[in-house]
Formats: C-alpha cells, structure tokens, sequence
C-alpha cells in the first residue's frame, strides 16, 4: 500500500530546498511505494491549517501532521519503514 | 536627541508604550540627559512605526523583538522574515477557524430558542450548554443547575 507524503513549505526558500532535497532522495532510496507530493503552504493555506501546521516547513503522512518541522533524513527514513512495514 | 515626548508625539504613541517597549528589548534610549531623563536618536519614531506596524499584522512583541534581530544579522535573509510571517499568517488563520466554528455553534444555539418567554428551567440554549457539560462532568451540570435555581429565588 502507498504513503502518502505531503511535503509543507513556501518557494523561494533555499534551506528548504535543499533539506527538502536530501527527503526526497531518502524516499526514491526506499523505492517501496511512498508519494511524494509537494505542498505549497501559500497556495493551500486552508488544508494547511487543517492539519494544524505552524510553521513554514512541515511534513504529513497520510493527512497526518507527522513532522512539525522538517526532519533529518535518518528521522524520515525511520519513520517511513517504520509504517510501511506496519502496512505490510 | 529627541526627549520621550518628543517621540511620542513624532509616532504618535503614548510615552508609556515607549517605556513598554524599552521593557521588552524593542526600543533602548540612546542616553540620558544630565537630569536623567531618556533620550533617544533619530531612528527611534522609525523604529517604534516599524513595532506599530507589525503589532497591526498580528506580531507579537516577541516576534518583533526577533524580526529587529535578524535586521541586525548578516546571515539573515528576507527568506527569514517571510517564513515569520507564513507562521504568523498560519497562526492567524488557525484562530479565524476556530472563532467561526465558536460563532457556528452560538448560532445554532441561538437557532434553538424559538421562544423567548420561557421560564428559565425550560430555556434550550442553557439545556443544550448543560447536556454538553454533562458529557464532561455531571458535578458541574450540577452545579450549573443549582446556580439557575439561586438565581430564580
């Protein structure tokens, strides 16, 4: 079954960019069915504020605010194995 | 060197609020007069609009006190300042959501009492308040019930 990754933030952010980078290479490593989906906060404030993001970088996984704030990718790696084994 | 009052009057501001953003790291005087009194640089009524200003966008002192800092950072950026105000636009809308929903639910309540000459025992907005408070806890529908009969006698 997929996941699905939504990745919170604003263009022109060039920290972002490249942690957001260094996610998404974590996610094409795993090559195991996670969708990735890039979320600009500006466009879809309303779904932001629906999961409850508060900061300008945040991460959810499947309509869950997961990651308030970006996370290493160790972190996202841990915790993308973690629910796709659970999925399993 | 412009006086307190000076200032004040120049930002049209209250010589307390100066004193309440000294208080808050937002505005330091640049010195003292011999009498002891605050004086201030030319930057100071730019620097209190640019707290005024922000204070209108919903920022609080600390958030301003932080943006003042990065102004002051060679690192910062302008991409600093705006993922603060993304957050504080975020935080704001947040809070808009859950007055509506508030304002939704008083208008429900207020959709319920159809007639206004009730006795107050048979009144639906207090019913419906107190079945939902008695879903918290049934002391305090208690003693909500007990205050309405204080209240009538």
């Amino acid at each position: 079954m997929n996941l699905k990754l939504e990745v919170f933030s604003v263009p022109g952010c060039d920290n972002c960019a490249q942690a957001k980078k260094a996610l998404k290479s974590v996610v094409e490593e795993l090559d195991a069915g996670v969708e990735w989906r890039d979320v600009n906060i500006l466009d879809e404030m309303d779904y932001a504020v629906e999961l409850g993001i508060v900061t300008s970088a945040a991460i959810a996984i499947d309509g869950e605010l997961v990651f308030p704030k970006l996370p290493t990718a160790d972190r996202l790696r841990a915790e993308l194995v973690r629910r796709l084994r659970r999925e399993s | 060197m412009l006086t307190i009052g000076k200032v004040a009057a120049r930002a049209n501001v209250s010589a307390d609020t100066l004193r309440y953003y000294e208080e808050g790291g937002l505005l330091a005087p640049a010195g003292k007069s011999p009498a002891g009194y605050r004086l201030y640089g030319d930057d100071a009524v730019r620097r209190v609009q640019f707290i005024k200003h922000a204070q209108q966008c919903g920022f609080v002192l600390a958030e301003i006190r932080e943006m003042l800092s990065f102004k002051a950072r060679a690192d910062a950026c302008c991409h600093d300042i705006r993922a603060l105000a993304v957050e504080k636009k975020l935080e704001l809308e947040r809070r808009i959501k859950v007055m509506k929903a508030m304002s939704q639910a008083l208008e429900d309540l207020i959709a319920i009492c159809n007639d206004e000459a009730k006795p107050i025992d048979d009144c639906p907005i207090l019913t419906a308040l107190e079945t939902s408070l008695g879903a918290h806890s049934q002391g305090q529908r208690k003693t909500l019930l007990g205050k309405r009969r204080t209240r009538q006698a």
